[in-house]
């Protein structure tokens, strides 16, 4: 079963497995706890209660937890001194593993895994609908194939290895694939992603609040989980389409089990279907996709002498790309010995979620001996299959079409190709030939390329690169190709090749952050844009677009980050994103901003966007509040307050009233509704709880004026008492001793 | 074109504040926004979060006219500074009057009204005058000519500000109550911009 050449297996990827974060973070926070509460001092205590206050569940918690904290100036002071220790205590510890730009670019990349189809015989099927698992083969197959475990080893272009933690096959169903064009057009993706995220939104309110709230304070390295999912749900969103080849199947898993009659001749019948049959792939697929043969034996009731045997003829006929798979029959329970949770989908769509995919009424378990023959299943299909025939198109690809329009020739060609082009009305008579301004390859009927021209191969070739996370060959052939189809007016595909592109060059780790690399990225991505949404009206594929330029231009960090806000003001603009998206894309321009760190430290920072990120926080609370979500809508205040503390006057007071006054009255909003939604709740609380709760508000602002006008007197001070003193500002910090120490530790 | 005009003292603090809309070209004077009157304060907000700007952008040169610096896209808002030696800075919000085709663009209009990218009251009101203004300065906020009249205004504020604050019934750092002050700004805003 395991496979001789194997790599040993190495501990599954930090972003995968549930298992493993929550022992890191277990391992993480005593640790950071014990660093800083020394360094508090005299603080400890104040900090010690926010500890106990503070944890996760939000509407379970005491009177204690209000949705704001009592906005004194001693807790903002001790938010400003130790960021790390509120940061560290709030993380809820499930999502409290490292999160960062990696993070996201990883989520990225996984969302572009190769695409392989699951095909399974009727019998095969039967087997695993004893298990329990509905859909079938596939189902059953699905999550796994989402972690690879252990470490998959790429080669590139070059020959250099590369090895990936979290590398990942999409499974899908064969038939999916083939009629994905005819459904899913009753609504459009993106209403759907927004159904899905509102669905979210409410379903979850008790646990997922729970879950999300503390991880938006969590301060701006993180990103809150909903925004992950949307993220997760837009990248999925997009349809089987022609002019990209993210979602064509890579390989086909042919399955029979040990309950077929006649296994040879049914693998041959399943293989004509994939190729001929009604299962045939639509005409813009490339044909040539790798065919893999798996046979399920059943453990509990067939004899393993009779599948070896027969797995030994299969391997006979068709070669390396066997797998025998040994499953047991029975289904499993929780009681039983070994059961195992099978891991949940990463990767569904937003209308899988809609049908409630995801959501099946128990659980399911397997036996741990099916986990480990699935697991080990999946590795040998991409580690010693569907990777390497991939190493292996890429290369052909590369040496037949590519570098011959790379060289010089080549350049030639496109050249004179792009002069004609421009020359008066020489097209049509150079149409033909395929040396014109336009190849004449292009379909513009159906509005696609033959999978067999180089347009096509070349953007084949430039996706496969790209799924390889080989970003260097993929972004130079994005490039190769992006004028042939403009040229060619296939707006769709030029779209395409722009986003990627441009996609490619932001992933690549190496590619240069300078000005003018960062100017033509963002060229690539005005032009996709303006074709994918004027020319196509695209508007998921726009979106996904804009949206991964944001996060990888965050991920960047420097000055790409200003041009990461403007594209998703741009986004939020265009009225691209539903009500729900458009706060999340505030809370992410808040994200952007805060990212960018300034030269130097204190007052003298220069460079730093505090303000601009504080700004767009309190309006993503604000949106949220509408939205009636007020314990999301506090969170992110809680962040806006952390983001105005370093600019601000320690006592948090904005030196613009009405922004004062806003911001209290948001504040008053955010508590009100929050109460009434928590006294919708639990009856008991309300009668108990609101009383106090209402006494600490008033106290909180009768607190607020009085500072204020503490304030004005003192300015008043030196008319009345010292007329001949130059600076009433000492006064003013002999009061508020620990703004000055915030000031000069900040 | 709307403008709002601030005076923020060195901690942040607003010394003097007005709001008038342009008297060129059959303008009214009156501030149209795009935000709805009871949104007045994004106008801080925005004027706030540029000073992070003007933070980083006062070093880079030696002119006290710190020119155009920043832009807030959602509400098509742009921030021009100038700086005194006293730290005091003068900072410009104009806002281009609302057209009507861009109105149609704006998408999902009642969500947004925060963001100000389409807000139908103004869109009405300053469509007549944005059609008006097309060839003045109004038209392009980024335009030399508009860069040009900032700068006059900037300076002739700039002058009776100095004036101002050498009043012995003016103390450093307060607010600046004086209604002559506030007539000769809006005397400068009506000649300039």
């Amino acid at each position: 079963m395991t496979s001789p050449g194997d790599a040993p297996p190495v501990k599954p990827p930090p972003s995968f497995s549930p298992g493993v974060p929550r022992v890191a973070s277990k391992a993480r926070y005593p640790d950071q706890r014990r660093d800083s509460s020394p360094a508090l001092g005299s603080t400890s205590d104040l900090a010690g209660s926010r500890i106990n206050t503070s944890p996760t569940p939000p509407l379970s918690a005491t009177t204690a937890d209000l949705p704001i904290r009592i906005a004194s100036p001693h807790a903002r002071s001790v938010r400003s001194i130790t960021p790390q220790l509120t940061r560290s205590t709030l993380g809820s510890p499930l999502e409290g593993r490292f999160e960062g730009s990696e993070d996201i670019r990883s989520l990225i990349a996984r969302a572009f895994s190769p695409v392989v189809a699951v095909y399974a015989s009727a019998d095969t099927d039967e087997l695993v609908r004893q298990k329990g698992f509905k859909g079938g083969f596939w189902e059953l197959i699905r999550p796994f194939g989402e972690d690879v475990h252990g470490k998959v080893v790429i080669r590139d272009i070059i020959g250099a290895g590369h090895g990936w933690e979290d590398y990942g096959v999409h499974f899908v169903d064969l038939g999916g694939v083939v009629q994905n064009r005819s459904p899913g057009q009753d609504s459009s993706p993106l209403a759907q992603v927004e159904e899905v995220l509102e669905r979210q939104l409410n379903s979850a309110d008790d646990p997922l609040v729970g879950s999300v709230q503390p991880n938006d304070v969590l301060g701006m390295p993180s990103t809150s989980s909903i925004y992950k999912f949307f993220l997760r749900q837009l990248l999925s969103a997009s349809p089987v389409s022609s002019h990209e080849t993210f979602r064509h199947p890579v390989a086909c898993v042919i399955a029979i089990s040990s309950r077929n009659t006649a296994p040879l001749e049914s693998l041959r019948q399943l293989y004509a279907d994939t190729s001929n049959g009604d299962k045939k792939m639509p005409p813009w697929v490339h044909s040539e996709f790798l065919r893999y043969y798996v046979l399920v034996h059943d453990e509990d009731r067939d004899d393993i002498t009779e599948s070896t045997k027969l797995y030994d003829q299969m391997k006979r006929h068709f070669g390396l790309h066997c797998h025998l798979l040994r499953l047991r029959s029975n289904q499993c329970v929780v009681t039983d010995d070994d059961s195992v949770r099978v891991p949940e989908c990463e990767w569904l769509s937003p209308s899988e979620h809609l049908q409630g995919v995801g959501q099946t009424d128990g659980v399911p378990y397997l036996f741990d001996s099916d986990v480990m023959a699935i697991k080990t299943f999946v590795r040998e299909l991409v580690a010693q299959s569907v990777i390497p025939f991939m190493e292996n198109r890429v290369a052909v690809w590369n040496d037949q079409v590519a570098s011959r329009r790379r060289g010089l020739s080549g350049r030639f060609m496109s050249l004179s190709r792009r002069w004609t082009g421009f020359g008066a009305g020489s097209r049509s008579s150079f149409a033909g030939s395929g040396s014109g301004g336009v190849s004449g390859n292009y379909d513009a009927v159906h509005g696609f390329y033959k999978p067999d021209t180089p347009e096509a191969i070349l953007r084949k070739l430039a996706d496969f690169a790209f799924m390889l996370r080989d970003w260097k060959l993929s972004a130079s052939t994005y490039e190769l190709v992006r004028s042939d189809y403009g040229n060619d007016k296939a707006w769709r595909y030029h779209a395409g090749a722009h986003e990627m592109c441009a996609v490619s060059m932001l992933l690549n780790p190496l590619a240069i952050s300078g000005k003018t690399k960062l100017e033509t990225v963002d060229q690539m991505l005005e032009t996709a844009c303006y074709s994918y949404l004027t020319r196509c009206s695209d508007a998921t594929n726009g979106l996904r677009c804009l949206t991964l330029a944001i996060e990888l231009l965050k991920s960047r960090g420097g000055s790409a980050t200003e041009s990461a806000t403007r594209w998703a003001m741009r986004a939020m603009d265009i009225g691209l994103v539903g009500s729900i998206g458009q706060i999340l894309f505030s809370e992410r321009v808040s994200a952007c901003y805060a990212s960018k760190v300034g030269l130097g430290s204190g007052v003298w920072k220069q460079g730093s966007r505090r303000r601009k990120a504080g700004m767009w926080s309190v309006f993503a609370a604000d949106l949220w509040l509408k939205n009636r979500k007020p314990a999301l809508a506090s969170a992110s205040l809680e962040e806006a307050e952390r983001l105005y503390a370093d600019v601000l006057d320690t006592d948090g007071v904005f030196p613009m009233p009405e922004m004062q006054s806003f911001i209290d009255n948001l504040r008053h909003a955010i508590r009100v509704q929050y109460l009434g939604a928590r006294g919708l709740d639990t009856d008991e609380y309300a009668d108990d709880s609101t009383a106090p709760l209402e006494t600490q508000a008033t106290e909180e602002t009768s607190e607020k004026l009085d500072k204020r006008s503490h304030r004005r007197s003192l300015m008043g001070i030196p008319n009345s008492t010292d007329p001949g003193s130059l600076n009433p500002p000492p006064v003013t910090r002999e009061n508020e001793t620990p703004s000055h120490d915030d000031f000069e530790r900040a | 074109m709307s403008y709002y005009f601030t005076i923020l003292s060195p901690t942040d603090a607003p010394l003097f504040n007005i709001a008038f809309g342009t008297s060129k070209s059959g303008g009214d004077g009156i501030a149209r926004f795009r935000f709805p009157d009871t949104a007045q304060y994004m106008n801080q907000f925005i004027i706030h979060s540029s000073l992070d700007i003007v933070e980083e952008a006062q070093w880079m040169n030696g002119n006290l006219y710190l020119k155009h610096i920043d832009t807030y896209p959602p509400a098509q808002a742009y921030i021009s500074a100038f700086l005194t030696p006293s730290g005091a800075r003068f900072l410009l919000l104009h806002q281009p009057p609302q057209l009507p085709s861009t109105s149609s663009s704006g998408g999902n209009t009642g969500s947004s009204s925060l963001l100000g990218s389409s807000f139908s009251a103004s869109a009405l009101g300053g469509g007549s005058s944005g059609r008006a203004s097309s060839s003045s300065i109004a038209a392009n906020p980024t335009a030399p000519q508009t860069e040009e009249a900032v700068r006059q205004f900037m300076n002739e504020v700039y002058e009776n500000y100095v004036k101002t604050v050498m009043s012995p019934f003016y103390r450093v750092g307060l607010e600046i109550k004086s209604p002559v002050f506030r007539a000769r700004v809006t005397a400068a805003g009506k000649k300039w911009l």
